[in-house]
């Protein structure tokens, strides 16, 4: 059955930029990483970007602070995979052309997630990536059906809508 | 060639726009896969500078990507306090759309 996309990560994303950092340039959906320079010489600039897409991962956003580079990875599902990837991503900070114009300044972390726990912030505080929660209520809505989905109560509900749907034919 | 009426991004290359309107417009387009037509909603922004030059144009979008990385910035007109770099990034159910919101005052 289709399911219309929520965008719940990229909305976040774009609502924490506005209410943090309103007042400074921000990048949204990144690349990050190097651009082959044979490629660009023989291709041109703009057509080695788009062929090197698939090897260039994307920070989420990037917020141009006066002396930082603040990299961010937003996170509802999956926080630790956000958390384990900033400092990767840091890597390849200085040798991404889109952010040449912005060096030399330095590159801080920052998780931004729906909901935290103490083991995270452990993970995080030794990883050097700071925590933020960015919960607006439509996000706890959100939240609060991840954490559902594991209890007895969905899933008995979840069962009853299966086997309504074979009942109707929908299946 | 288009005319200067409406912006069209192109693969890879930002375009650097200043929002003064927006709205959400219901249209009929044809599904590109099925070829029947289809009522989608459109975000139609007036675009009243484009990479430094003044225009009356327009810019519009029906993905849903790129209306969630905006919708913050359509309560209270917000973006007419920034200039946005957009650039479309591959094709199809492959495209992506990084945005640059540059504040137009600076602290």
């Amino acid at each position: 059955m289709p399911r219309k996309s929520r965008q719940v990560e990229t909305r976040m994303t774009a609502e924490y930029l506005l209410k943090e950092y309103s007042k400074f340039q921000s990048i949204t959906a990144c690349p990050l990483g190097r651009v082959d320079e044979a490629l660009m010489a023989t291709a041109g600039y703009q057509k080695a970007l788009g062929l090197s897409r698939p090897y260039r991962p994307e920070a989420d956003a990037i917020v141009v602070l006066p002396n930082y580079l603040l990299l961010i990875e937003s996170k509802v599902w999956n926080v630790v995979n956000g958390l384990a990837k900033l400092p990767l991503y840091k890597s390849l900070v200085p040798v991404t052309p889109e952010l040449q114009k912005f060096m030399p300044r330095e590159v801080l972390l920052e998780l931004v997630v729906g909901w935290t726990n103490s083991n995270l912030e452990i993970m995080a505080r030794d990883a050097g990536v700071r925590i933020k929660v960015y919960s607006p209520p439509w996000l706890q809505e959100v939240v609060r059906g991840m954490h559902d989905y594991w209890t007895s109560d969905y899933q008995r509900e979840r069962q009853r809508v299966l086997e309504a749907r074979k009942t109707l034919g929908l299946e | 060639m288009p005319l200067g009426n409406y912006v069209i991004l192109k693969p890879d290359t930002g375009e650097r726009m200043h929002f003064v309107e927006h709205r959400i417009e219901p249209r009929t387009v044809t599904d590109n896969v099925t070829l029947r037509p289809k009522a989608v909603n459109v975000l139609v922004l007036s675009v009243d500078r484009l990479n430094g030059q003044a225009v009356a144009a327009q810019f519009s979008t029906m993905s849903e990507t790129l209306y969630a990385k905006l919708e913050a910035y359509l309560a209270g007109n917000l973006y007419r306090n920034y200039e946005f770099i957009i650039t479309q990034r591959g094709t199809g159910f492959q495209t992506r759309y990084t945005v640059e919101a540059i504040p137009l005052v600076t602290r």
